[in-house]
């Protein structure tokens, strides 16, 4: 990048950081300034090779190489013509020498080879195959209307799924409403057991919430945004990444409390029975840790009850 | 929990014989690898016969007990007993003929304050230490790994205090003792003068908490007994022999505690002196001259060089006095 710099001015990147470098056609350089100072009438010749330019064909240079710019430029232009396709061909050979056709003619006019035959060429083929060329053209635009197209379908298919949640959403909050109230009422005017109508009630919304679930999920889609089928752009070469060997699987054992010597009481009995009132509470700060004085109190209880059965047995040895 | 550490699996024993078979065991192997040193002299005379080592830990787990007490910040009592025990287990696996009592001492203190979560650096740690302050905390940290590692590295010590606790709760909850809070300075002194005897390697922590509980009892002209027996083991009246006998062989290991005497135990420091481990000794020449080497090989440099404390400590004996 340090020798980006104008043929004409010298200036360079390093020098001049705001520096853009302008390509035309014929694949020499100048600086942006330079441009501005040449072609101040719209149109001069090249200070490099006299060509004649005109200046809204100057872009900014892209590719540090000006020729590689050169060829991209003129590959444009030719593309623009030679625009046949594979379908327009007999065989696969004529459209292989077709392709050569204008591999050679880019590879001319970027190397300065025959230039004026190339040219005449050129001007033959687009003499000849007009009407193909035409034909075409508006090919491709009816290429892209499709593909618009399938993007305002994909539109609209979103717009409506998104009506229906929003529709099924609304459904739902309604109907329990109507549930409450009915519950209200049942509960207000009917002589039955009030726990007996909750418990019906709930087991009626229980019933509901399982049917909802069976409804059958929605259908899997199965094509890209682009329209492109799933499973079809599964490329060979790209090979699903291999599974690592697994372990076996982890198995929960729940925790056993092992005391060797008499049960300790359940947490829930600690508060029930009074041992709480015998140690300190706990402060916010310990409460807001996670720690309630239940906790140390089972946990003093357990351990003060925790190898009370223990008789020595003969034969232990130091461990080494 | 209990039950599953590794305090029942590899640090609870069947008996004292058993425990005394280790420390004899001990006393032999150093007695064999050293025997030149006495250069054909009565054996027993140059080195420490087994009961003479025993007195003089006893001695020593006094001067521990002091340590903690004068300990400034004052320390919780679980660090006392995880330092009490600590000491006892490493001295069933070591003679205090090879590492000094006073030296491994205050590293089981200085673990015991770690693994207990009592946080003290090792500045504040030697400042209750009389004597070289840099010595000792070059003896304290070099013997730490020393320790933890012959501790097994089971360093998890369950500790009486909180069944005692549980009991208490307990004690209010279920029974109609009156006021039971007058017991805790009883169990207090129970569990301090456990410290002295090897019940913490030979009964489970809720046994002796249950035990200084009883003895509490006992001593205010209460009866516990129908607690333990009607509510306690109510559900198991067949494990109630086991209990009743694993109390009373803890409260007769207090009543026969006996004070060594100071005579004896000075006699026995002064034997200590020619016959323990040179190679383990901070003051001797032999001691020096490893470290000297061990420093030496690791970075070339002259051994004259003063960077480290060990290679110029004076003939200051006294370092680590905590038994004054």
């Amino acid at each position: 990048m340090d020798d980006q710099a104008c043929p004409r001015c010298k200036t360079t990147k390093y020098r001049n950081p705001s520096l853009k470098l302008m390509v035309n056609v014929c694949g020499h350089t100048l600086c942006e300034s330079c441009v501005d100072l040449l072609f101040l009438k719209g149109s001069g010749a090249c200070p490099e090779c006299m060509v004649p330019l005109r200046r809204n064909n100057f872009r900014v240079q892209l590719f540090e190489d000006p020729m590689v710019e050169k060829e991209v430029d003129i590959r444009r232009r030719i593309l623009r013509d030679y625009n046949k396709r594979e379908e327009d061909f007999g065989s696969l050979e004529e459209y292989n020498d077709y392709l050569e056709e204008i591999e050679n003619i880019v590879f001319n006019l970027c190397n300065n080879i025959e230039i004026f035959e190339t040219n005449k060429r050129i001007e033959a083929y687009k003499r000849d195959n007009r009407e193909v060329i035409q034909r075409n053209k508006t090919r491709v635009g009816r290429d892209e209307y499709a593909l618009e197209e399938m993007l305002e379908l994909e539109r609209v298919q979103e717009e409506s799924r998104k009506k229906e949640l929003e529709e099924l959403e609304i459904e739902h909050k309604k109907k329990k409403a109507r549930d409450k109230q009915a519950l209200i009422e049942e509960l207000m005017y009917s002589g039955k057991d009030a726990a007996q109508i909750v418990n019906e009630f709930a087991e009626k919304a229980e019933k509901q919430r399982e049917e909802e679930k069976q409804l059958p999920p929605p259908k899997p889609a199965t094509e890209f945004s682009t329209g492109i089928k799933f499973g079809q752009t599964a490329d060979p070469s790209l090979l699903p990444v291999p599974k690592s060997e697994e372990g076996p699987l982890f198995v929960y054992e729940p925790f056993l409390v092992l005391t060797e010597g008499p049960a300790p009481p359940p947490p829930t009995e600690i508060e029930a029975k009074g041992y709480i009132a015998h140690i300190r509470g706990e402060t916010p700060q310990e409460n807001a840790g996670g720690f309630t004085s239940t906790i140390a109190c089972e946990r003093a209880l357990q351990e003060a009850l925790q190898g009370l059965y223990y008789t020595p047995t003969a034969g232990l040895s130091l461990a080494t | 929990m209990y039950p599953v550490s590794s305090q029942k699996r590899s640090w609870t024993f069947a008996n004292e014989g058993q425990l005394m078979a280790f420390r004899v065991e001990q006393n032999h192997k150093y007695v064999e690898e050293h025997e030149e040193e006495a250069q054909g002299g009565d054996l027993d005379e140059y080195f420490l016969t087994p009961s003479e080592e025993r007195l003089l830990l006893k001695q020593y787990e006094i001067y521990l007990f002091d340590f903690c007490r004068r300990f400034d910040p004052p320390m919780p009592k679980c660090v006392v007993g995880t330092a009490f025990h600590y000491f006892k287990r490493f001295y069933l696996n070591n003679t205090p003929m090879d590492y000094h009592p006073k030296e491994i001492l205050a590293t089981c203190v200085f673990v015991a304050c770690k693994v207990e979560e009592f946080n003290v650096s090792i500045n504040q740690f030697v400042n209750n230490i009389k004597g070289d302050r840099n010595k000792a905390t070059d003896i304290v940290l070099s013997n730490e790994l020393l320790l933890i590692g012959q501790l097994n590295y089971y360093l998890t010590i369950h500790n009486p205090f909180r069944p005692i606790e549980g009991f208490l709760i307990d004690i209010k909850t279920r029974s109609n003792m009156q006021n039971p809070e007058r017991l805790r300075p009883h169990i207090d002194s129970f569990i301090d003068s456990t410290f002295n005897t090897d019940a913490c390697l030979l009964h489970t922590p809720s046994q002796i908490g249950l035990a200084a509980v009883l003895h509490a009892a006992s001593r205010e002209q209460e009866n516990l007994d129908s607690y333990v027996t009607d509510l306690l083991f109510v559900s198991a009246r067949d494990k109630l022999p086991g209990l009743i006998d694993a109390v009373r062989k803890i409260r007769i290991m207090v009543k026969q505690y006996q004070q060594p005497d100071r005579d004896q135990v000075k006699a026995i420091e002064k034997k200590l002196d020619k016959c323990r481990n040179q190679a383990n000794n901070p003051d001797s020449e032999l001691y020096k001259e490893r470290l000297r080497r061990l420093y030496t090989d690791e970075d070339d440099m002259p051994a004259e060089d003063a960077s480290f404390h060990i290679a110029d400590v004076s003939s200051d004996t006294s370092a680590m006095n905590i038994s004054q």
